[in-house]
């Protein structure tokens, strides 16, 4: 008994680096926002106490209601559409077997997750616009009447910050599930081609039970990153035009940062933590009750 | 574990932001001094990092004079600098010079020194429309009240022009009246052209709305708003008629129709390119303009309903202040009353912006686009024009203009007296009225 305690404790000591990194850098940051939610403060000047009325005023702001809405939006492109994509993807790269080009479909796909998302946004501005890449694309196939300034429009500006966000997150899903796929056992595979199973059955039957978990991790993450969005939108619309991009993260920013709010910025941050965590435990669970 | 939660708890002792105030004698010196010796003195100069050349050039020409004193430059984006000011203001080695966006909320914190004793050390003869930019009241209302900064040089805003458009759509010379406007808005639209440029991603339309509430509203309504008089409201069916005048430009098609996905550098290529006859914007855009238009572009004051009064947006390039901290500041304030010096004028002309104070107007290449600039701010000095950028009301207002007037330029999706509702509710809940 004592020896097991002694060995427990010896434990503690390798994690202790990483916990104390943990402490300040996740944990403190935390709670003073936690705590500088129940304040009035620019920031500099001292500080009053004002309970719970920043909460108040931050669910009682109908700016915040359309803003979650968007966020929640964007679940469409940040998720459903790389998880989705990214399957067939892997599922294609599993199924042709051809070395050279699975690697250089792995590499091209994975290439945008190592480019910063500010330094995407700005890319995707350019082809966003007028006469960016996007449009010419669309001229040069006989579509000229749908062109337009994506970013700019009320309709399609947020659908057009979506698919900034799926090209960012396809790569991560792909490369995720393409290591799930390698787990399951070839052996499997080879028993449903036996057996006759075709691209789908084969895809239904033994690819998408086998990849239950890494799906829950690309669904999580994913999710958390359309919930938590910043740098997309902050470097291509500034949620304009109008508020039609407009999410949480960026709402965060300005109040904290450009009118100097500390308190109403901290109390909207704990609520789009809370608003997370209301929308993961449930998926967390869902995908691990295997 | 523990000793993770004794750092996470460490931050949760007390309020926020005690300790750390200026005292009173920090804020207002009692003794001065235009002397600053032969000793060596280091001060800090902090500024946006747009300004690094034109700074230098600043620097480079005070201490040719005053040898002794060597000045460090420390540069933030210029965005971040206007945010990031308050926090490095109230830091233990805060800078000696700093250019201040946020004035009111600055000196309310107490972080900038009173100039008052130097200016009357010095003598310094500001005129009145410039000096209003410097000062603050004791109710944090701007325009009135002790002096607490000196601009280093001024920007000026009006209407660039198409001289080869402009020739085409039978536009003699520069409209005066708005009247005279708007018939050469519609001729240009007539002849295809884009009527007025604007990069509306960016917030460019503001410029054009500004023009029109300039000369609605008149200089002293909209300095008041801007310096947040008590009472001040832009709420007003003359602003009402002066949007409504832009909304009418959108619906007759008169902006670039993507203009909410153009940002302002996209802007100014597509005018620089003759897409438009017009392009609102300030002196910062002559440079890159006159280097791919040559003479094909010039620049005037905006018009006015009368066709003789003269308003435009006008504000400090760098408006720079002596941090209370600041343990240099005699220094500091030699720097400032060199700002307003014959050689400051012309490093800021030669570097494209207004001068500081007043004088003989530096000189300017003949025919050149920046001397057609310095010409229009002399007159606008001469005719005390010189109006606050709305955007500059409260710290977050810029960010309200900016989605109104998309909404604005989007065509129907808001009503001008709308626009201004939404603007003025939020400056009254940003200052707590």
């Amino acid at each position: 008994m004592t020896r097991l305690r002694h060995r427990n404790w010896q434990g503690w000591w390798f994690a202790l680096p990483a916990l104390l990194m943990y402490g300040v850098f996740v944990l403190r940051p935390l709670i003073s926002t936690v705590q500088y939610s129940f304040y009035d403060w620019d920031g500099i000047t001292p500080a009053t106490w004002v309970g719970i009325d920043n909460y108040r005023r931050v669910l009682s702001d109908p700016a915040l209601a359309s803003s979650i809405w968007h966020a929640f939006f964007l679940i469409i492109f940040f998720t459903l559409a790389p998880v989705v994509g990214g399957l067939f993807v892997a599922a294609l790269l599993q199924e042709i077997r051809i070395r050279g080009l699975a690697t250089a479909a792995r590499t091209a796909l994975f290439l945008p997750q190592i480019i910063p998302g500010a330094a995407a946004a700005i890319a995707w501005v350019w082809m966003f616009s007028g006469n960016g890449a996007v449009n010419q694309v669309l001229s040069s196939i006989g579509l000229d009447g749908i062109t337009r300034a994506w970013l700019g429009d009320f309709t399609w500006a947020l659908p057009a910050v979506g698919v900034i966000g799926t090209w960012l997150g396809l790569g991560f899903c792909t490369i995720l599930l393409i290591s799930g796929i390698g787990k399951i056992d070839t052996a499997i595979y080879e028993a449903a081609r036996l057996d006759g199973a075709g691209f789908l059955s084969t895809f239904r039957a033994v690819t998408l039970p086998g990849l239950r978990q890494e799906i829950g991790v690309c669904v999580t993450v994913t999710i958390i990153a359309a919930l938590a969005t910043f740098d997309i939108v902050f470097m291509s619309t500034q949620g304009g035009p109008g508020t039609s991009t407009m999410v949480p993260g960026v709402l965060v920013y300005q109040l904290g940062f450009t009118e100097s709010r500390i308190g109403l910025a901290s109390a909207l941050a704990i609520v789009l933590t809370a608003l997370i965590l209301v929308v993961i435990l449930p998926i967390q669970r869902f995908f691990r009750a295997a | 574990m523990l000793a993770s939660l004794a750092a996470a708890g460490a931050a949760a002792c007390s309020p926020p932001g005690e300790g750390g105030r200026a005292t009173q004698d920090q804020v207002a010196p009692a003794s001065v001094s235009t002397d600053i010796g032969e000793e060596p003195i280091e001060l800090t100069l902090y500024d946006g990092a747009g300004l690094k050349a034109v700074d230098e050039a600043l620097i480079e020409a005070f201490t040719a004079k005053h040898p002794n004193v060597t000045i460090t430059t420390r540069f933030d984006p210029d965005d971040v600098q206007a945010q990031n000011a308050p926090r490095v203001l109230a830091s233990d080695d805060p800078p000696d010079i700093a250019r201040i966006i946020a004035l009111g909320d600055i000196v309310g914190n107490g972080q900038l020194t009173k100039l008052d004793a130097w200016a009357q050390a010095y003598g310094w003869e500001i005129p009145e429309g410039q000096l209003a930019m410097y000062r603050v009241d004791d109710n944090g209302v701007r325009g009135a009240g002790a002096q607490y900064t000196v601009a280093s040089g001024f920007v000026v805003t009006g209407l660039y022009y198409n001289k080869e458009i402009a020739e085409r759509v039978g536009m003699g010379e520069p409209p005066t009246t708005i009247v005279e406007l708007e018939e050469d808005l519609a001729a240009a639209k007539q002849a295809g052209v884009v009527p007025i440029m604007a990069g509306n991603q960016t917030g460019q339309l503001i410029f054009t709305v500004q023009m029109l509430l300039n000369d609605a509203l008149g200089q002293q309504a909209l300095n008041d708003w801007v310096f947040n008089a008590p009472g001040a409201t832009i709420d007003t069916s003359e602003a009402a008629d002066a949007v409504g005048t832009v909304a009418n430009w959108v619906e007759a098609g008169y902006f670039p129709a993507d203009t909410n996905g153009t940002d302002s550098t996209a802007a100014l290529g597509r005018f620089a390119r003759g897409e438009a006859l017009f392009y609102p914007s300030g002196n910062w855009d002559a440079a890159a303009l006159e280097e791919q238009m040559g003479d094909n572009v010039g620049f005037v004051l905006p018009p006015s309903s009368d066709g003789t009064s003269s308003l435009a947006m006008s504000d400090p390039v760098s408006n720079f202040a002596i941090p209370a901290k600041s343990d240099a500041k005699d220094a500091a304030a030699a720097f400032l009353d060199f700002l307003t010096s014959e050689e400051a004028r012309q490093v800021m002309v030669d570097a494209g912006f207004a001068p500081s104070g007043e004088g003989d107007a530096p000189t300017t290449e003949p025919g050149s686009l920046n001397a057609e600039v310095q010409a229009a701010f002399a007159d606008l000095v001469e005719a005390d024009g010189q109006v606050q950028f709305v955007q500059n009301a409260t710290s977050g207002i810029n960010a309200t203009w900016l989605a109104q007037t998309q909404l604005l330029a989007g065509g129907g999706r808001t009503s001008p007296a709308d626009l201004l509702t939404a603007v003025q509710a939020k400056y009254d809940e940003e200052l707590g009225r």
